[in-house]
């Protein structure tokens, strides 16, 4: 009755080589953009969603003095990005909600790392992508902006980096939320104090790119300092934060580790 | 080699002033399955979620294949598979791409032809390629096992395994246990179902108030109708209820 | 017992401290010339900010042990401290935000000016306020979740204070609070003494009340354990 095939097979290989952690957290995200590009519905509301941002920021401050657009721009972007950047985190780990999925991961031979990498990239991918709407959008709408049509490297480069500190401190968060059995709706008390110093700092940058300021270089290099500080102190708590620590036991058995080698 | 692929050694688990485990000793070794029973809330899926990794102990320690828990690292839970309660099956994916993913992640074959056979073994040779998500409780439960199978892991740990499966699903699921068994795995379940326990188990361990009250092991041929009359005398014995003198914990035979 | 007793000897010292301070801040340090008697408000409100960041890292760095050590031990006592150290950052917080607009409407003209200080003060208010939200009312699993946000907020602070000083150099404002002469500086080493005993005397009491309650939950769960031995082992 027992199948003869099943019996004759090997166990697993567990001294194979894990598979890399970048290879790990690509196949995640590849796993991600998957199934978001079966029914686009992510990256369709959030594009939507800026579109009616867009709309609303050309209604309002249409009639801004070019003066004031210095000012009134960067924020423009940096608010329509962190409310995207919200819903789309709240969607990206909805969905991992939905099956309990995530905690499947957890128990693969995965690094817990590779899980917040994927995260990362793929909500980086999402806001950016909407960035790259807004950007131009702003530049054709407000004279003050025009800046980021006639150096769109520099603006591109402003906007990845910003969206990396955004994302870095939001993907963390949203991965422990939704963790953490319920309450879904506390991610933008934690995320918007959190991610404010991120914003803030593009703010600067960026209305340091509008004004054709000589430092904005160095900004956009603080910024990018920034972005490391966070992806290295959110990589580092993320495990923790998912799984907590063991108590370790009072006394450790030596064997523990003999018994493993024959 | 003596390996004991699971030890749980004085393991407890306590949330604020609830103790859920109060110093579980269990072993499960290669080729043995084991099943938990006990009532609703008594500690089952926390004892399996502290030996999946995905919980934190408050006390003692869960070997596991050699490391101890803390020290469970990515290689070593290439030997692991959990079958949670809830299917954990992404819905976007076809039945196919939800095992592929896993073993893409293992680093094994992520071939149709090395995949599809497990897909079949649990009966659900007709939806390789269906979206998980269009399945049925049931269908989404056999495709949770097979994800399970792949890589054949030497411990599998299945929580409410029998949930949800039709006749038909229930007698695979058995089959594909007493496989596994005979390849070697080891099997820790927790199960309501006591004729399925009875069929599958080499041991079976009742749980309650956080602590093993008692245990009955397959005796030699034992017929599963026999065995299974023991492992249901074992809850009405030491029905928490009634509390009998002599049941110490970590359970004496029954 | 030294452990109990030495949050008295604190509050002992604050008590004799305090005195002290105010009696020199009022009566022995002179009269600011251009922002008069409110300036006297500057021996509390700059104490209670320096205490406030002190804490918030203290926090931030008891979080980060918290998460990082395994759940006993140092991970335990680190996370009583966190609690502490972050309901504390609400509190001197709190003080911190009330002394400093009333400073700034008497000095400035305007009790808000989105000065860096300011604004990273109040982010950081903010944040911890976010904590002890998450530590109160988040589902189980949350406190390493909090853990992580006062991580966060500890990095944050200087990052905040830093952009929104660049925001405001490009717009420049007038610097109304000049250097400050030397014997108001020496009143205020007194202050920020009595201020700290106090804080910490009520810190460590915060702490050791994180720990009754952790070692009340054992006995609990101890005498849980020796009860059901005995109705399970020796029950007729």
């Amino acid at each position: 009755m027992l199948d003869a095939a099943v019996l004759a097979a090997p166990p697993c290989d567990t001294t194979a080589p894990v598979v890399p952690l970048a290879r790990q957290a690509w196949l995640l995200a590849k796993n991600d953009l998957r199934q978001e590009l079966r029914d686009l519905e992510l990256v369709l509301t959030a594009a939507f969603f800026t579109l009616v941002v867009l709309v609303m920021f050309a209604l309002a401050f249409a009639a801004l003095p070019a003066a004031d657009q210095t000012l009134a721009v960067p924020g423009m972007l940096w608010l329509a990005v962190a409310f995207v950047g919200a819903l789309t985190l709240t969607r990206i780990f909805d969905r991992e909600r939905e099956a309990d999925t995530l905690r499947a991961v957890l128990t693969w031979p995965v690094d817990r790392v590779a899980i917040y990498f994927s995260k990362l990239g793929v909500t980086l991918l999402v806001i950016t992508g909407c960035g790259a709407l807004l950007m131009p959008a702003l530049g054709l709408l407000f004279p003050a902006a025009e800046v980021f049509w006639q150096r769109p490297l520099d603006a591109a480069a402003l906007l990845v980096l910003g969206c990396l500190a955004y994302a870095a401190v939001g993907a963390l968060f949203a991965a422990g939320l939704a963790t953490a059995s319920g309450k879904n709706v506390l991610l933008s008390v934690i995320l918007y104090p959190l991610t404010s110093p991120a914003l803030i700092f593009a703010l600067v940058s960026t209305r340091a790119l509008l004004e054709g300021h000589a430092q904005f270089h160095t900004y956009l290099g603080q910024l990018a300092a920034l972005d490391a500080v966070l992806v290295a102190v959110a990589s580092w708590l993320f495990e923790p934060v998912l799984l907590g620590s063991n108590a370790r036991p009072a006394e450790r058995r030596p064997s523990a580790r003999a018994k493993r080698t024959p | 080699m003596a390996i004991v692929p699971l030890q749980l050694r004085e393991l407890s688990k306590r949330f604020g002033r609830l103790a859920v485990l109060r110093g579980i000793d269990l072993e499960v070794g290669a080729g043995e399955a084991v099943a938990l029973l006990g009532a609703n809330g008594c500690g089952k899926t926390t004892l399996l979620s502290i030996a999946a990794g995905l919980l934190p102990s408050s006390g003692g320690s869960c070997t596991w294949g050699g490391p101890t828990q803390d020290e469970l690292d990515v290689a070593a839970r290439r030997s692991l598979a959990f079958v949670a309660h809830s299917t954990q099956i992404y819905g976007r994916l076809s039945a196919r791409e939800n095992l592929q993913l896993l073993a893409s992640l293992r680093g094994d074959s992520v071939d149709a032809a090395v995949l599809d056979p497990l897909l079949e073994r649990v009966g659900l040779g007709d939806a390789i390629t269906r979206l998980a998500g269009t399945f049925s409780r049931g269908m989404q439960q056999r495709l949770a096992i097979a994800r399970a199978l792949v890589g054949r892991p030497e411990l599998l740990l299945l929580d409410e395994p029998f949930t949800a499966l039709d006749f038909a699903g229930r007698a695979t699921l058995a089959r594909i246990l007493l496989e596994e068994r005979a390849r070697g795995a080891a099997i820790l379940l927790s199960s309501h179902d006591l004729e399925a326990v009875a069929e599958v188990a080499d041991r079976a361990v009742l749980l309650a108030d956080g602590r093993i009250l008692a245990a009955a092991t397959r005796r030699g041929d034992e017929a599963v109708d026999a065995f299974a009359v023991r492992i249901r005398r074992l809850g009405v014995d030491v029905a928490p209820s009634q509390p009998r003198t002599g049941a110490t914990h970590g359970g004496a035979d029954a | 017992m030294i452990k109990h007793r030495l949050p008295l000897l604190f509050f002992a010292v604050a008590a004799l401290a305090t005195p002290y301070s105010v009696q020199r801040i009022f009566l022995h340090t002179g009269i600011e010339k251009k922002m008069g008697t409110v300036q006297k408000i500057f021996y509390f409100h700059v104490p209670l900010a320096w205490i406030m960041m002190a804490l918030g890292i203290t926090c931030g760095v008891a979080a980060a042990i918290q998460l990082r050590k395994a759940a006993t031990g140092r991970s335990r006592m680190a996370e009583s401290l966190s609690i502490a150290a972050g309901e504390l950052v609400l509190v001197t917080g709190l003080g911190v935000l009330i002394t400093g607009p009333i400073w700034g409407h008497a000095t400035w003209g305007r009790a808000w000016t989105w000065d860096a200080r300011q604004v990273s003060t109040g982010l950081l208010w903010l944040v911890f306020a976010a904590f002890v939200l998450l530590r109160r009312y988040g589902a189980a699993g949350s406190e390493r979740l909090a853990a992580a946000l006062a991580v966060f907020g500890a990095v944050d602070v200087p990052v905040i204070y830093y952009a929104v000083k660049i925001w405001k150099t490009t717009h420049p404002t007038t610097d109304v609070v000049g250097s400050l002469p030397a014997q108001m500086w020496n009143s205020l080493w007194p202050a920020l003494g009595a201020l700290v005993c106090l804080t910490v005397g009520v810190l460590l009491v915060r702490i050791r009340q994180e720990q009754d309650a952790a070692e009340l939950d054992d006995a609990w769960i101890a005498l849980d354990d020796r009860g059901r031995a005995l109705t399970l082992g020796g029950a007729p």
